[in-house]
């Protein structure tokens, strides 16, 4: 075990150094001058070379590169945004807690409608209930997010008036000049964000749940524990569902890990101070340092989701044994 | 006796009853008080006076900033006269227009309490020269003495800056007849000593202003709140208690918080296809919707430093008798702009209406166009830049179309807007015949416009903002002669240079002169619109209803 952590450890580093490094040559291939950018549109030669060297942008690439790694590593600093000189620090660190509020609370929503979906398909294979939920399954995945979050927002949010249309309100210490805040305030707006985040994933799990089930039930070990009299409920709780979930769990993990880059349809409609938002905003405006923050987020959250996922599948499933 | 005092008892009962009723039905008053709420789609840059530049920013300033010179609270043509606010009077200026005097109006206090003072606007430009700032507005600072020296890190204060008691006494490198307008912009305002003593490039979110609001909070990303100045008792109005700005809501949204009433302004705008819904349920200029010209221009800017258009004035002409402006404004959506033949816009000093070219393409146009066209196309081909996001690329389309009329094969290509001007601007990456542009006022002088845009001494600078890299030597001397004029005069000479340029060798083919839409709730009254001081209604007359 502790072999594996270490090999994993290892594997880790590579993969964010690599991760970083590309994306730091890709930005610097986009033919834009950022000094330019910062020095604003009236600026003279003088100010922008000024700005420019102020910036450390006059320096080789690969110099840039390693002043970002050593200040990130040895500062644990990810620099200041070219856009605005906040703290990139501040900016994701505020950012992330939005994210991981919608992704969280995604999850536990389209768990709860992939999973009784799903089985319950599965139990009644082309039964009237199979067969509504594969209609939803169908539009669940073919349907853009984007029209989605739309349709519920000018429906529900704006016609109806059910809940907020968008907006979010912090659930402790709202900042100053915030219109709402508390829990059930950042709850309820979170209500239409998380029901447009969840239906995607819920009809993908909900379809992969019922093939597993559906799979599982044809395996010997539980026509045996049926022809034993074990109940019907036991059998589906016991034999069934383990089973069957063990590669929701490998999914799950993973796609939390890629979700908590930045969930940028969802945030970006309901007007979510996300990961998503801020890595959209900070491309549109090449803020170098902004994209470099919200990638090594990102990457880190996919390592370590990618890490729990693999340890959880050793916990759960006594045939595996991390080598 | 008694009937008689049974119905007098009736008659005031009934009597009372209508006056309520009366009360009741009158439709309501603007009042001050309340909190106005407004929405922004993008975040401001910053709010700090010393480096925010953004016209976002720049609207809220309107309302928290005093200056020395300032566009008044006024719409239309009264509204677009610099006018001394925190200066007593128009400063006293030396013969030879270096020296300008002014003399501070007592009264003025931040909303701390401190007093405004001659030393409130030498900190000021102190702050904005300062390196350490990294403000990106310091280039309009070259004409103040020693101000350079400070910018370059060569001097701790600007030299040619003295307060002496009441009187502020700057000191210009050469004569500057828009040296008022430029005072105007939001750089130039007072601060208090407690900023002065701040120096942070990344910008105070916090501070005391000395207009009828200040900025009492700001979350980036989130949200800005302006009070009203407790101190501020110079006249300016200040009707409601405190704006609320939401920021980063899509505009779909905005244009739903709008109609539910949950906003007051959809600041950011509304959806391009809703102005013609709005307008159509709301009436144009009556309350909800307000539409009115800005000082801006979306153009096609020529290269005349690349072959195409180089000592090419005859295609220069064709193009501007062939582009479709009629179509190039509907992909903006309804009330887009005014079609535009020239450079200055409607409102700005020297505008007047050339109708050298015409405003609709028509079987007539397009032969003048083709008959100027025919021998100058030379090898035929052209790259045309626009931007990749928003109506722009529909927009380049629409110009490839025309410009194929008169024999021009047009090749588009589309690039991130940062990296379109960029680019653009640097004489090494300019590989392009046409770029579509725009451009709005800085400050409200045509010298913003002309001098700023087609100055040919501009051309060799590694960054400029002449993107027709237009150098014509008589147009440069006029343009700088131009500038050192004042009042009538001047007009009638940057009206003359908008002309003469256009008819003898078109730098640019203009297409649009922008319009400021704004749609605004039931409540939102007291609207004031100038567009010199800032896009919108002034914020400080609004009132709610």
């Amino acid at each position: 075990m502790f072999q594996y952590f270490v090999r994993r450890f290892l594997w880790a580093i590579f993969l964010f150094v690599s991760v970083t490094m590309i994306t730091y040559v890709l930005f610097f291939l986009v033919p834009a001058d950022p000094a330019r950018l910062i020095a604003g549109k009236s600026a003279t030669a003088a100010d922008v070379a000024r700005v420019r060297h102020d910036y450390k942008l006059d320096r080789p690439v690969y110099e840039q590169y390693w002043r970002f790694f050593d200040q990130l590593v040895i500062h644990q600093s990810l620099g200041r945004s070219f856009a605005n000189r906040r703290s990139v620090n501040e900016m994701v660190g505020q950012a992330a807690p939005v994210t991981a509020g919608l992704v969280a609370g995604g999850a536990i929503l389209w768990m709860l409608i992939a999973l009784p979906v799903g089985i319950l398909s599965a139990l009644r294979p082309r039964s009237l209930l199979d067969r509504g939920a594969m209609i939803f399954v169908l539009v669940g995945i073919s349907a853009p997010v984007v029209w989605i979050g739309l349709l519920l927002q000018y429906f529900i949010g704006f016609r109806l008036a059910w809940t907020p249309n968008a907006g979010y309100c912090d659930v402790f210490n709202p900042p100053a000049g915030a219109t709402c805040g508390g829990p059930w305030d950042w709850f309820y707006h979170m209500i239409l964000p998380w029901l447009t985040f969840a239906i995607l994933f819920a009809a993908s799990y909900a379809r992969m749940i019922r093939a597993n089930v559906m799979d599982v039930l044809g395996e010997d070990y539980v026509r045996t524990a049926r022809a034993k009299g074990v109940p019907e409920q036991q059998v589906i709780r016991r034999h069934v569902l383990r089973n069957a979930l063990l590669p929701v769990v490998t999914m799950l993990g993973l796609d939390i890990g890629v979700a908590l880059g930045g969930a940028i349809f969802t945030e970006s409609i309901f007007n979510l101070p996300g990961l998503g938002r801020l890595a959209v905003n900070s491309v549109f405006n090449l803020d170098l340092p902004t994209i470099q923050g919200v990638v090594v987020f990102a990457t880190l959250a996919i390592i370590l989701f990618n890490l729990i996922v693999d340890v959880l599948y050793a916990y759960i499933d006594p045939r595996i044994r991390l080598a | 006796m008694r009937t008689r005092k049974l119905l007098g008892i009736v008659l005031l009962i009934l009597g009372l009853v209508l006056l309520v009723a009366t009360a009741a039905s009158a439709s309501p008053r603007a009042q001050k008080g309340g909190t106005l709420v407004m929405e922004e789609t993008d975040d401001v840059d910053y709010i700090d006076p010393q480096l925010s530049y953004y016209g976002e920013t720049w609207k809220l300033e309107q309302s928290t900033a005093c200056k020395l010179m300032n566009w008044p609270d006024k719409a239309g043509a009264d509204g677009t006269v610099v006018t001394p606010e925190v200066a007593a009077g128009l400063p006293v200026i030396s013969k030879d227009g270096k020296t300008y005097t002014f003399t501070i109006k007592p009264g003025f206090k931040f909303s701390n309490g401190k007093p405004v003072n001659a030393k409130s606007f030498v900190d000021a430009i102190n702050r904005f020269a300062n390196p350490k700032m990294q403000s990106t507005g310091v280039a309009f600072l070259d004409i103040i003495k020693g101000a350079s020296d400070v910018v370059n890190g060569k001097a701790s204060s600007v030299s040619g800056l003295k307060a002496s008691g009441n009187k502020f006494i700057v000191t210009l490198t050469k004569a500057a007849p828009d040296f008022l307008a430029r005072l105007t912009m939001p750089f130039f305002q007072a601060i208090d000593p407690t900023l002065a003593g701040q120096i942070d490039a990344n910008g105070i979110n916090q501070y005391a202003s000395c207009g009828p609001y200040y900025f009492s909070a700001r979350t980036p990303n989130r949200s800005i709140t302006l009070k009203r100045n407790p101190f501020y008792k110079m006249g300016r109005t200040a009707n409601v208690d405190a704006i609320q700005v939401n920021i980063g809501n899509p505009q779909p949204v905005e244009y739903q918080n709008v109609l539910q009433g949950t906003s007051d302004y959809a600041a950011g705008g509304i959806p391009a296809t809703e102005w013609k819904n709005v307008s159509a349920k709301f009436g144009l200029n009556k309350g909800q919707v307000q539409v009115h010209p800005l000082l801006d221009i979306r153009y096609l800017a020529l290269n005349h430093g690349r072959p195409l258009f180089k000592d090419n004035p005859q295609l220069a002409k064709a193009v501007n008798w062939t582009v479709d402006r009629q179509a190039f404004a509907a992909q903006g959506g309804y009330l887009y702009g005014q079609r535009a033949t020239q450079i200055l816009p409607p409102g700005m000093l020297g505008f007047k209406r050339q109708g050298i070219y015409p405003l609709a393409v028509t079987p007539g146009t397009l032969a003048v166009a083709k008959k100027l066209a025919a021998g100058n196309t030379r090898d035929g081909n052209a790259i045309l830049w626009a931007a990749n996001a928003g109506v722009a690329p529909l927009q380049a389309q629409l110009i490839q179309y025309n410009l194929s009329q008169i024999g021009l094969n047009v090749q588009v290509k589309l690039l991130p807007r940062a990296q379109q001007f960029t680019d653009a601007g640097n004489p090494k990456t300019n590989n392009y015949d046409l770029t579509l542009e725009h451009w709005g006022a800085d400050y409200a002088d045509p010298y913003d416009f002309v001098n700023i845009l087609l100055d040919g001494a501009q051309v060799t600078q590694p960054q400029h903002n002449n993107y027709a890299y237009y150098d014509v030597a008589k147009f440069n001397t006029a343009m700088r002669a131009a500038s050192l004029l004042v009042g009538a005069a001047r007009g009638t000479a940057y009206a003359a240079l908008d002309a003469n340029m256009m008819k003898q060798n078109p730098p640019w083919a203009p297409l649009v002169f922008s319009n400021d839409r704004n749609f605004l709730s039931a409540r939102f009254s007291c609207v004031t619109i100038n567009e010199a001081a800032a896009q919108g209604p002034l914020l400080n007359m609004a009132c709610l209803k």
